[in-house]
């Protein structure tokens, strides 16, 4: 990961948070997952407890290279990250960033406007390799090996720069292609990735709040679903569905396809990011069969925390990325615009205003990667643990992010003033696309006060 | 305590309003929200009940049957101010942009009102009378902000040239409510640019003058129900007995003393808004599940509402006790300007986190309290940024203008 301006590469690791430790030391980011699937945390707690990383002994023995022979990829204390980036991330970087700066900026007032994405763009991201960047070589697809988070996030942000519906619409492919890359059949496989190479959309919705009717299918193979999903992004084109919900109290992971299905489709034009082809889709009694279910139960809690982890990810960075644009405009804008003698962007108030957003939005950025670095170390068969760590690190960064966004995108249109207001300027877009960014797969705070609960009282049950 | 409790007219506008915002407003905000069109058939009915266009200057009379008795003795208490922010919260709790709609053409004769002759408010009334060439009654717009003039308001650069017993407007005008619809406009412009400020005055000036020329409607983030346009002046010649303020001090200083008065019942809309968004996420968390267990059962979501129900409380006794200020003849600027920003920020504050709190639901098209969220914005922008009442407000503990 590249850090800082003028092209300096700090390679930086971090130290534990409270052990006290200066002498950090990187650690190679592709290390066996096998470390993570072996991991027993509530003795690493123990442990950590009595050898006191805030205590006299761990000073005498340094608190990482203890932490390094005992486990080095602990995700919760893990915070070993190495802040350089490869020449091929910077290369992405640097691509993604002039795509979106000159291509995707440019475009978009005027998508946003019709609600309608442009065949260029769609044909631009085409060409870049964004909705196939998961799917296997093997399928047709550009993904050689591990699929790398971290790359994704750094890009999540330069797209989201760029225009958060065209980000939200090039990250569509990824949870799906993933997921069955990982859980499906190898008929699933075959048939989402060949869909998928051939120019397909897939999305990822979720029932956040249990309103789906999902039923066991009464013949045994598979289940049954009624009630509206979505709005999601892509919904409205996509021929696969990435279905998180509850049947029957266990969480569900499952591919939809609402061909098969028989869908009712309706695409919709919300107030942001107008131009993702979002829709709803309405099931009566839709059935999936056990082919395209890819976790129930444990393993679909399992998958969901997993999926939850990539995805939130992603729409963090995405976030923080229209973060930094509210601020670029506002920056640029409060030194164009002078009122009372001076520019509007002198004055104190407005910069305490750009100030905080610009640190926020920083902050979401860091935290963004963090998280993806943290799905990357994940391997591919991460414990239960490890898995939940991950999801948590992508939860607090989503938290983070949105917060950002939020306050970043409404300073932004009050440093405009009532330029900011009128559609003359990008910044009332910003405002409008910052939403989604929360409301999207549940409310992210909410969800994690509802699963301490269930973990205070699942702790209650086993003593 | 309810600062209105003394007077049994508040509770009945209140009522009245309310219904008419819940029957007739609600149905239509999304119509004109989606599509950006003025609600021309609901203002003329609001004017069939007293929300008159030309309203400012015809006093409180038509909308409740009573003369404001501080217009036989000026030592009492006026109801004006009061009046403004009962009526205003219940029109924004129906939809902010039809509120502005319906009462757009006050922030133009509120000058008159203040400064105008008897000639300038008969001319004035002329002009609002009947209809316009598309049928719609007619409307007025005050055009003060410029393109290069947002919060500063002392360097207009539309100037206005002496002519015989003309003066000659040259200039554009920006974000001017009724802009492009009016059929009289309130222009503020630079009769002596060495004086500064003192020379800047306001000219009464009709549609049909030559050299008036209606601009571009702007596609905006809010507020889309009430119309907001640029109007250009190609010297536009209007008689010298169309200059406001000819017998008072006029200028820009009764300028600003109109716009600090308009402060509590533009921080009452904001109020509206915010009750409006509350209100639905309370529905919403009263009659809802989260799997399977009552939303309301919740603290996480229970006591935010909480919090919620205190920002607005709180906005809404600060409306009033501005509004009560103004009425019984205390000087209110910085306290209206207080009340202005806190309830701006509730505002934003309530419709954010509903927006929140409803998740996915939020983002359907149409959906009310999306609205609700791009409507808030305004009043942290409009009459006075919360930068400006900020200002105010600091200058008013120091005595000092903080830069």
């Amino acid at each position: 990961m590249h850090v800082g301006t003028g092209g300096a590469t700090l390679g930086l690791a971090l130290a534990p948070a409270g052990c006290g430790c200066a002498n950090a030391v990187p650690v190679a980011p592709n290390a066996s997952a096998n470390v993570i699937a072996n991991f027993d945390t509530e003795n690493f707690m123990l442990q950590r407890y009595h050898t006191g990383c805030r205590g006299g002994r761990a000073r005498s023995r340094p608190f990482v290279t203890w932490l390094q022979q005992r486990n080095p990829l602990d995700l919760r204390y893990g915070t070993y990250m190495n802040f350089a980036l490869d020449s091929e991330q910077e290369m992405i970087v640097a691509t993604v960033r002039r795509f979106a700066e000159r291509e995707v900026r440019g475009w978009a007032a005027a998508a946003d406007a019709s609600g309608v994405l442009p065949p260029k763009l769609t044909a631009a991201g085409t060409e870049l390799g964004f909705f196939v960047d998961a799917v296997p070589a093997s399928a047709g697809g550009m993904l050689d090996g591990a699929y790398n988070h971290l790359t994704r996030a750094l890009r999540s942000y330069e797209l989201g720069r760029g225009c958060a519906a065209t980000a939200a619409l090039f990250e569509s492919n990824v949870e799906p292609a993933l997921a069955v890359a990982q859980w499906g059949s190898p008929a699933l496989q075959t048939a989402l990735f060949t869909a998928l190479a051939n120019g397909a959309i897939a999305t990822t919705v979720r029932d956040s709040t249990g309103t789906l009717q999902v039923h066991s299918d009464a013949s045994g193979n598979g289940i049954r679903i009624s009630g509206r999903i979505g709005p999601a992004p892509g919904l409205a084109t996509a021929s696969h569905v990435l279905l998180l919900a509850e049947c029957e109290g266990a969480p569900i992971v499952a591919v939809l396809d609402l061909a098969a299905s028989q869908a009712r489709v309706e695409a919709i034009t919300p107030s942001g990011w107008r131009y993702a082809s979002w829709g709803v889709a309405t099931l009566e009694h839709a059935h999936i069969d056990a082919e395209h279910m890819l976790g129930r139960g444990p393993l679909g809690q399992f998958a969901t925390d997993w999926i939850l982890a990539w995805h939130r990810t992603s729409l963090a960075a995405r976030a923080a990325g229209v973060a930094a644009a509210a601020m670029e405009h506002a920056e640029r804008y409060g030194n164009e615009r002078f009122q009372f003698g001076q520019p509007v962007g002198n004055f104190e108030s407005i910069i305490r205003l750009r100030e905080d957003s610009q640190t926020a939005a920083a902050s979401a950025r860091l935290n963004a990667l963090y998280a993806g670095w943290a799905c990357d170390q994940l391997g591919a068969t991460p414990s239960v643990t490890a898995v939940h760590n991950a999801w948590d690190a992508a939860s607090r960064a989503r938290i983070i992010a949105c917060d950002a966004v939020s306050k970043a995108t409404i300073d932004a249109v009050q440093i405009f003033g009532g330029y900011g207001f009128v559609a003359d300027y990008p910044v009332e877009k910003l405002m409008r696309d910052a939403r989604a960014f929360e409301a999207l797969l549940g409310d992210e705070r909410l969800e994690r006060t509802l699963r301490a609960r269930n973990l205070v009282n699942t702790a209650l049950v086993h003593t | 305590m309810d600062l209105f409790h003394d007077n049994p007219m508040f509770p009945a506008v209140r009522q009245m309003l309310g219904a008419f915002a819940k029957n007739m407003i609600r149905p239509i905000a999304t119509k004109h929200d989606q599509e950006e069109s003025m609600p021309w058939d609901l203002m003329k009915f609001a004017q069939g009940f007293g929300l008159t266009q030309t309203q400012v200057l015809d006093g409180r009379k038509q909308l409740t049957g009573q003369a404001d008795e501080s217009e036989s003795d000026p030592s009492k208490p006026k109801t004006q101010a009061r009046l403004g922010v009962v009526g205003a919260e219940e029109l924004a709790y129906g939809c902010a942009g039809v509120c502005l709609a319906i009462g757009g053409s006050g922030l133009a004769g509120s000058p008159v009102a203040r400064m105008g002759t008897d000639e300038q408010k008969a001319e004035f009334r002329k002009a609002l009378s009947g209809r316009d060439a598309q049928g719609h009654i007619k409307v007025a717009a005050m055009a003060l902000s410029e393109p290069a003039t947002g919060s500063d308001i002392s360097g207009l650069t539309t100037t206005a040239t002496r002519d015989g017993n003309y003066w000659v407007l040259r200039g554009s005008k920006q974000w001017i409510t009724n802009g492009q619809s009016a059929s009289v406009y309130v222009v503020w412009a630079q009769t002596d640019p060495a004086a500064g400020r003192a020379g800047v005055r306001g000219f009464v000036v009709t549609r049909e003058t030559p050299g008036l020329v209606p601009g571009r409607k702007e596609v905006k983030l809010g507020i889309r129900a009430s119309e907001t346009a640029q109007v250009h002046f190609e010297d536009c010649r209007v008689h010298q007995d169309m200059m406001l303020g000819v017998a008072s001090a006029g200028g820009l200083s009764d300028t600003k003393k109109m716009l600090d008065s308009t402060r509590p019942a533009v921080g009452a809309q904001a109020v509206g808004i915010a009750r409006a968004a509350l209100e639905f996420v309370v529905d919403r968390v009263r009659s809802g599940t989260l799997h399977g267990t009552p939303m309301a059962a919740h603290q996480h979501l229970a006591f935010e509402l909480a919090e919620l129900e205190m920002e607005v409380a709180a906005s809404r006794l600060m409306v009033h006790r501005a509004a009560w200020m103004a009425d019984h003849h205390q000087d209110n600027v910085a306290f209206a300007s207080m009340a202005k920003a806190h309830a701006a920020r509730t505002a934003q504050t309530v419709t954010t986190r509903a927006m929140v709190l409803l998740g996915e639901e939020a983002l359907m098209p149409g959906h009310p309290v999306e609205k609700w969220y791009r409507d808030a914005k305004i009043y942290d922008i409009f009459e006075g940024t919360g930068q400006i009442q900020r200002r105010i407000i600091a200058k008013h503990l120091t005595g000092v203008i903080a830069t």
